[in-house]
């Protein structure tokens, strides 16, 4: 017992070194990543090689490489004061994007500056995959170290078990000799197959084995970071989170129906006809939308009888826009071998994301991979926990306006529905419908009844969820 | 005041205490004896595993686990709209007005929709007609839509086999058929449309030489030329049954299948009704029959008469009631003493009288309107206003179409959705082969399709637009709630095609509608300036009213006349009669799998046609049946020179020397849920002239030479009552096997607690002897309730702590406005996703239906009255079955309902063991493929899937109820999605739950409304006032497991003096 406080002390106060020298303020491209999110995204691309509103930001240090450093913390801290300074490198930046100014950040440290710079480097260079890649590498090192921990721990307790054992043995040994007896003492292999060690053995096994195939099956199914590729690079951070879109109005039948709905494209289709490049993929992405519902973003008309139309055909209204734009990025007039292999590449692209076993044609729907799988014995209705209940979206989703790959937050096991049925306060006095609990409204009247949960009005009953 | 109870039977295996039924009554489920399984091949063949094969099952299973544990998660797509449609929101039903039609049976609707599906039919409220009523065959309906056999497209005949063509090439080659010189004729049933009329004088119009063949599978040609002849107009009478306070019939089964049952059964109903002790009034309704009929069983008094002695009747009462029309033939003493004590109260009720006929003679219709018109019911309850178009086929153009296409006049024959080859009998198929070019217009395959040259296809009524006039003024539309599944055309349009009347555009025969709508019913109307605006509001409320004022027709025929032209067909030792049953009717429900399950109300057979034959008492102590013939025994029925075997059911109330068969069954090329099922009788009708009669006057049978494979009667199935052990002779007796000896001879043979009679299942009165009878009643609920309260733990105190705030739910059932029609069994089939199981498993006690409807025999023997028992799981408050769950998967919600877990569920079947209602149900088979995986092929392993696994009939789902797998309880749940959907409505909308937020699919299907359902708590909901009815019971009260459903004492108004 004490063994294991005291390694378990000392793993903590290692562990925790380790994080707090991690959290220390040095520079990291961790920082800077959610600095980039929360004060730059709006204006640069997250590609950092495309120009948005503002410029694309790869091989910055570059271009500020003939000023000094602290040139560069100023013009990012307030860039409208260094152009009215006359600083030549601001100048020459005021007149290529005015009349567009620079949001002033006078209250970014250097620490934080030098942070966005790595973030920009690191992503320009490509070192930054993605959120989710890091995330399950540090769950995975957590994890290997702990299980390391209880073998060092398991071999440290059975080291004293079998020295524990030797020394009762000797002294048993000592205590027949005194008292002349012979006393044949065991060998170390002699304990180790006696019936005790082996039942024992076998008991912690089965014991053990039990319990992990329960809490495995118990898992069977779930879900919970399920976070698979879609389709379209689709960005919920860029949607719900910097462009600060409502959830609802995409997913319109949260408020009405038990369907949350996933969007037709048409309801895309409201902005993207004026949106045609995405802060992230550019043209890749969005041109999905069009070949689904058959849009020429050239002439900005929907293509008749679309549906009718040849691949070939489709082929080339899409692949003329996608030219169309690389020539227009590059400001030159026929399309170079770079821009051939990248127009093949989004071509390609496009066709195996609108495509499937069994979905052949591009027009039509966008199949998009379903990530909260309820099983089919489950009635579930979103419109009676985001009308009725006020249940806010990301409660059960989580932070969905940060996540740029959609990810599954909930176990949606029936235990976390059950926990948040138990906890969760009804709206009982604003709602006329449960002026029927009488008795409930009466215990509140006298001060006996604090709150009614879901829990009181039957919340937990098998067919509230299943039938 | 301690009146005793009448007797209350379920058949002769009861009254006899036939062992095997008892044995059957005393194991909860049914074991067959292994020698019948032996004897059976297919059992035989399942049960051919060894113990290899176990082996390798086991094998497999393991591998199969361990597989599918060790596999991913298989990725689901989420697939939304391209361009979402205003209107729809996924995962939210949406409901639109339209009419389900079938020939001249027709029934304005409300369909459910989910995701562009129609999964359900509902009652339009809105409509004069049936007032939300409806039927089990439009219930039944939107099945048909998923009908796998249905024709898919075009096809032509090649040899012998049709092949699929294009709808260019059909019409091509009708086109070139097709000439004013050429001899056309357009068969069809009656047509309700005014707009499919049109389209059909259009047709005519263009090709002159063209006419339209109206005949009815059931005729009522007769009526129709009575009233031309008596009144000078061809239509039927406004019946008014609610205006009647003696209604005889004379074999007209109004209640279920005559004309418009919904309509009638809905009228008949206001005056059945008994609600108070005091003062208490029910119309009084005498049926003249031979079979017991689905009306005559709801009758008061019943007159047997043979078939081929109803004219004699009709003239005998006529005479009676209006004199001077001679009677042919002799009635027996019993029937000539009954008709004399009717006419006298006839003549009492002047003017509040309704005789209606079934026959199909002229002569005999017209002495049935001399008797109306004499007693001064023409105007009060045959009216002629609203007339009703429901039949409107002719026998005579029938005949005259028959000549002509015998003597090869005929070029080209279209058959609008009817199948004569099977309705006309011997003979039409041969004629039919001189017409040189012969096309369908049919969805699903039929005898007629199979012998036509073309098929041109048509749509279900859920995808095509038209129009009903049911009754004159009373006009619903029909519109497509889904897109044509298959390629398929609108009847109609394909008419107006072949007579080059279509415009171009989409939707071509929407465009016939709207101006033939123009022209007629929005001209006729002053309510809307627009015609855009007036359509729309007619589509929303699907029904429209225009004038049906009477048209002031008096009679003006001659009863002796008549009377003189009544002759009686030869009376025969054993007479036969034909009939149509609610479900399959005359052929058109055959291929519906829902309708072949429910159980025919009366008979409570399923997936057959069975030959009733009387019951008579042996003087001793037996009931046997003619022939010593007992149910499931197969016999040879001989009529003419034919000879075909049928199975037996003993039927009490059958007339001696009279048997009864339906009609309808015997199908042959119509797809596999009908092929094979039951016997063909249209080949047996009896033709006087150009009439059709439903009967045959000679016939024999055989004794036994037979037994019928997996028969299926459902009413021994599920029975409450109990069996006891006879302490003089340790055997084994049935408590109403006791009861009957004791109401036999009066000898005392007590100590037999828990018969039919003894229990409180039914409670039943005659209307004079009312007042002892609730008294009883009352007497006895005491008597349990003190019992009942003779407990540690006070049922009061508990449901004051758990169920007296927000809602405890509960059902009354008025006993005396259920006929038995049988639509609530099909909606609830439909609204539960409940299986069909098919006629072995019924055989084995294994139907899946959440709610029965139980047919009991009481009083008389010889001429018993019925009482109809709706029984559904009754969510006891103190139920037995959930205490003996070992896992807890049934259990009670606070809101009063016993809740089923079906994934909780391991099957133990401790809780059907324990419910004393016998209510539910366990899935033995896998019946619906939820429990194969990999789902959605469409074979497992090359064996052929079971019916209602293939991904279109999986479209009629309903996607808010599980879909049960194998091995699980499952029982009515009181509709709980309903429940829940109507709780959640009114919280949305933020007020407390109105009494009709939350309706039960039986309750909503209804024709009467006999069922309520709602919350116990709210004491100013309907509920609480039909629980407030001094005639109300609980079944089996007395085993205090404090049952939410409240039935209402059946009561009817018997005259004894009719059976003297």
């Amino acid at each position: 017992m004490i063994y294991n406080r005291l390694t378990l002390k000392a793993f903590l106060s290692i562990l925790f070194f380790t994080f707090s020298l991690s959290i220390s303020a040095q520079p990291t491209s961790d920082a800077g990543k959610t600095l980039f999110k929360n004060y730059c995204a709006q204006c640069h691309a997250k590609d950092m090689k495309s120009v948005l509103t503002g410029p694309a930001l790869a091989g910055l240090e570059d271009r500020w490489a003939d000023y000094p450093r602290e040139d560069l913390y100023a013009w990012i801290r307030n860039s409208q004061l260094m152009i009215a300074n006359g600083h030549p490198r601001a100048v020459e930046l005021w007149n290529e994007y005015k009349p567009t100014q620079m949001t002033a950040y006078p209250n970014l440290t250097v620490d934080e500056i030098e942070s966005i710079i790595l973030y920009v480097n690191e992503t320009a260079a490509g070192v930054n995959k993605g959120p989710v890649g890091e995330s399950t590498a540090v769950v995975a090192v957590e994890k290997s170290s702990n299980s390391w921990m209880y073998v060092l721990l398991l071999g440290v307790l059975a080291f004293l078990a079998l020295i524990l054992t030797r020394v009762i043995g000797s002294l048993n040994q000592i205590a027949a000799e005194k008292e002349g007896k012979t006393y044949q003492k065991k060998s170390l292999l002699e304990t180790l197959t006696s019936k005790g060690v082996v039942g024992f053995v076998i008991f912690t096994l089965v014991v053990l084995g039990g319990y992990t195939t329960v809490n495995n099956a118990v898992g069977l199914g779930r879900q919970q970071g399920y976070a698979p590729d879609q389709p379209i690079k689709f960005s919920h951070e860029t949607h719900a989170g910097i462009n600060q879109i409502d959830c609802q109005y995409c997913h319109d039948g949260a408020r009405r129906s038990k369907h949350a709905v996933i969007p037709a494209a048409n309801t895309c289709m409201n902005c993207h006809k004026a949106i045609k490049e995405g802060s992230e993929y550019g043209t890749g992405e969005i041109t999905k939308i069009y070949a689904s519902v058959g849009y020429n973003p050239m002439t900005n008309k929907y293509i008749e009888s679309y549906e009718e139309k040849s691949e070939d055909e489709i082929k080339a209204i899409y692949t003329a826009w996608m030219a169309d734009r690389y020539l227009a990025e590059k400001g030159i007039d026929k399309l170079d071998r770079e821009g051939e292999r990248l127009v093949k590449e989004q071509w390609s692209d496009l066709v195996s994301s609108l495509t499937n076993d069994q979905k052949k044609t591009i027009a039509g729907p966008i199949e998009w991979t379903r990530i909260h799988n309820l099983p089919d014995h489950v009635y579930f209705n979103h419109s009676q926990h985001v009308n009725v209940g006020k249940v806010e979206c990301q409660q059960c989703h989580g932070k969905v306006e940060s996540m740029d790959v959609l990810e599954q937050h909930a176990p949606l096991s029936m235990g976390w529905c059950v926990n948040c049925h138990r906890q969760t306060e009804v709206k009982f006095g604003d709602n006329e419908y449960y002026q029927s609990y009488a008795k409930y409204h009466d215990e509140i009247e006298k001060g006996e009844r604090d709150k009614v949960t879901v829990e009181d009005i039957g919340g937990l009953e098998c067919q509230k969820c299943h039938y | 005041m301690s009146k005793k109870q009448t007797q209350v039977w379920i058949g002769e295996k009861d009254l006899n205490g036939d062992k095997e039924f008892l044995k059957s009554q005393q194991s909860e489920f049914v074991e067959l004896p292994i020698v019948d399984g032996l004897g059976n091949d297919e059992i035989v063949e399942n049960l051919g595993g060894n113990r290899r094969d176990f082996l390798k099952f086991l094998g497999f299973g393991l591998g199969a686990a361990t597989v599918a544990a060790g596999c991913d998660t298989p990725i689901k797509r989420a697939i939304p709209y391209v361009v979402k449609p205003d209107t729809i929101v996924p995962g939210v039903a949406n409901y639109y007005a339209s009419t389900y039609v079938q020939g001249g049976d027709s029934c304005p609707v409300l369909v459910k929709t989910r995701e562009g599906r129609p999964i359900k039919i509902e009652g339009n409220n809105m409509s004069p007609l049936t007032n939300g009523g409806t039927s089990a065959r439009a219930q039944a309906s939107v099945l048909s839509l998923y009908d796998t056999n249905r024709f898919k497209s075009p096809m032509q005949r090649d040899g012998e086999s049709l092949k699929a063509i294009s709808w260019e090439d059909l019409d091509n080659a009708v086109k070139s058929k097709l000439n004013a010189g050429r001899q056309v004729r357009i068969v069809t049933n009656t047509v309700l449309s005014p707009s499919a009329k049109a389209a059909m004088e259009g047709f005519t119009t263009k090709y002159p030489n063209a006419k339209v063949v109206t005949y009815d599978a059931v005729s009522s040609s007769a009526l129709l030329e009575a009233t031309e002849k008596n009144f000078g107009t061809r239509c039927i009478p406004d019946y008014r049954f609610d205006e009647a306070e003696v209604i005889v019939s004379f074999n007209a089964d109004f209640l279920g299948t005559w004309i418009s049952p919904v309509e009638y059964t809905q009228q008949y109903i206001k005056n059945r009704r008994v609600n108070t002790v005091a003062n208490a009034k029910m119309s009084r309704h005498i049926q003249v029959e031979n079979h017991m009929s689905l009306t005559g069983s709801n009758a008061d008094n019943r007159i047997l008469v043979k078939p081929s002695e109803q004219g004699t009747a009709i003239a005998y009462l006529c005479n009676r009631v209006v004199g001077g029309v001679s009677v042919p033939g002799k009635l027996s003493a019993k029937a000539t003493a009954a008709l004399d004590k009717l006419s006298n109260e006839l003549k009492r009720a002047q003017g509040k009288s309704l005789i209606v006929s079934a026959s199909n003679s002229v002569a005999e219709q017209t002495l049935v309107y001399a008797m109306n018109a004499a007693l001064g019911n023409i105007g009060t309850t045959v009216k002629f206003g609203a007339v009703s178009y429901q039949r409107q086929g002719s026998d005579m153009a029938c005949q005259e179409f028959m000549n002509d296409l015998k003597s090869g006049r005929v070029d080209l024959v279209i058959f609008n959705e009817c199948n004569p080859v099977y309705d006309m009998g011997a003979g039409f198929a041969d004629s039919l082969s001189k017409v040189g070019t012969s096309i369908a217009l049919m969805s699903a395959p039929n005898e007629t399709s199979a012998v036509c040259s073309h098929v041109a296809p048509t749509n279900h009524y859920l995808e095509s637009w038209g129009d009903v006039e049911a009754k004159r003024g009373q006009i619903s539309l029909i519109q497509p709630v889904i897109e044509p599944l298959f390629d398929t055309r609108q009847s109609s349009q394909s008419l107006l095609t072949w007579a080059e009347m279509n415009s171009s555009s989409e939707q071509p025969y929407l465009d016939f509608v709207k101006n033939n709508w123009k022209s007629s019913v929005f001209a006729s109307q002053s309510k809307f300036a627009t015609f855009d605006a007036f359509w729309d509001a007619a589509l929303h409320d699907g029904v429209v009213e225009t004038n049906s004022s009477d048209l002031g027709l008096s009679f003006s025929g001659s009863a002796a006349e008549a009377g003189s032209q009544v002759t009686p067909a030869g009376k025969g030792e054993l007479e036969i009669s034909f009939f149509e049953t609610v479900n399959v009717g005359a052929g058109e429900g055959a291929t519906n799998p829902w309708l072949q399950e429910m159980p025919d109300p009366v008979t409570r057979t399923v997936w057959g046609n069975y030959l009733a034959v009387p019951v008579a008492f042996d003087g001793v102590r037996k009931f046997d049946g003619m022939n010593n013939l007992e149910d499931g025994d197969l016999v040879e029925l001989t009529i003419g020179s034919e000879t075909v075997r049928v199975p037996v059911i003993q039927q009490f109330g059958q007339m001696p020397g009279t048997v009864a068969l339906a009609m309808g069954y015997g199908r042959a090329d119509s797809g596999s849920t009908a092929e094979g099922i039951g016997v063909k009788v249209n080949q047996f009708f009896t033709k006087k002239g150009s009439e059709v009669h439903y009967y045959n006057a000679g016939v024999s049978v055989s004794g036994k030479v037979g037994k019928e494979k997996d028969f299926s009667c459902v009413q021994y199935h599920h029975t409450m009552g109990v069996t006891g052990t006879d302490e003089a002779t340790k055997e084994e007796i049935n408590a109403d096997e006791a009861a009957l000896v004791f109401f036999n001879y009066g000898m005392v043979k007590q100590g037999y607690q828990g018969s039919l009679t003894e229990r409180s299942v039914m409670f039943n009165s005659t209307l004079a002897e009312l007042k002892e009878s609730v008294e009883h009643l009352h007497h006895k609920r005491e008597e349990y309730q003190h019992l009942n309260d003779q407990t540690l733990y006070p049922y009061e105190e508990h449901k004051e702590n758990l169920y007296d705030q927000g809602h405890h739910w509960g059902m009354h059932i008025d006993l005396n406005a259920c006929t038995g029609c049988g639509a609530c069994t099909v909606a609830c089939m439909s609204e539960n996703n409940v299986p069909v199981v098919g006629k072995r498993e019924v055989s084995r006690h294994h139907e899946m239906t959440w709610l029965r409807i139980d047919r009991y025999y009481y009083g008389n023997h010889e001429n018993p009255n019925v009482v109809y028992q709706p029984m559904m799981c009754q969510h006891c408050d103190n139920a037995p079955c959930e205490n003996v769950c070992p896992v807890n998967a049934t259990n009670h919600s606070s809101e009063g309902l016993n809740q089923m877990a079906y994934n909780r569920c391991v099957g133990t079947r401790y809780c059907a063991n324990n419910c004393p209602y016998k209510v539910r149900r366990f899935n033995w088979l896998d019946y619906t493929t939820a429990d194969i995986f990999p789902a959605n092929q469409p074979t497992i392993n090359g064996e052929e899937i079971p019916f209602g696994a293939d991904n279109l009939t999986r479209m009629v789902l309903n996607p808010d109820v599980t879909v049960r797998a194998r091995g699980v309880i499952e029982k009515c749940s009181f509709c709980v999605q309903r429940i829940q959907e109507g709780k959640l409505t009114a919280k949305t909308e933020g007020r407390r739950l109105r009494d009709g937020d939350v309706k039960t699919a039986c309750q909503s299907s209804c024709p009467t409304g006999a069922i309520t359902f709602g919350d116990t708590n709210n004491p100013k909901g309907e509920l609480s006032k039909k629980l407030k009815s001094p005639l109300n019971f609980v079944a089996l009260e007395e085993v205090n497991v404090r049952s939410s459903v409240t039935y209402t004492m059946k009561v009817n108004n018997r005259d004894e003096s009719y059976d003297a």
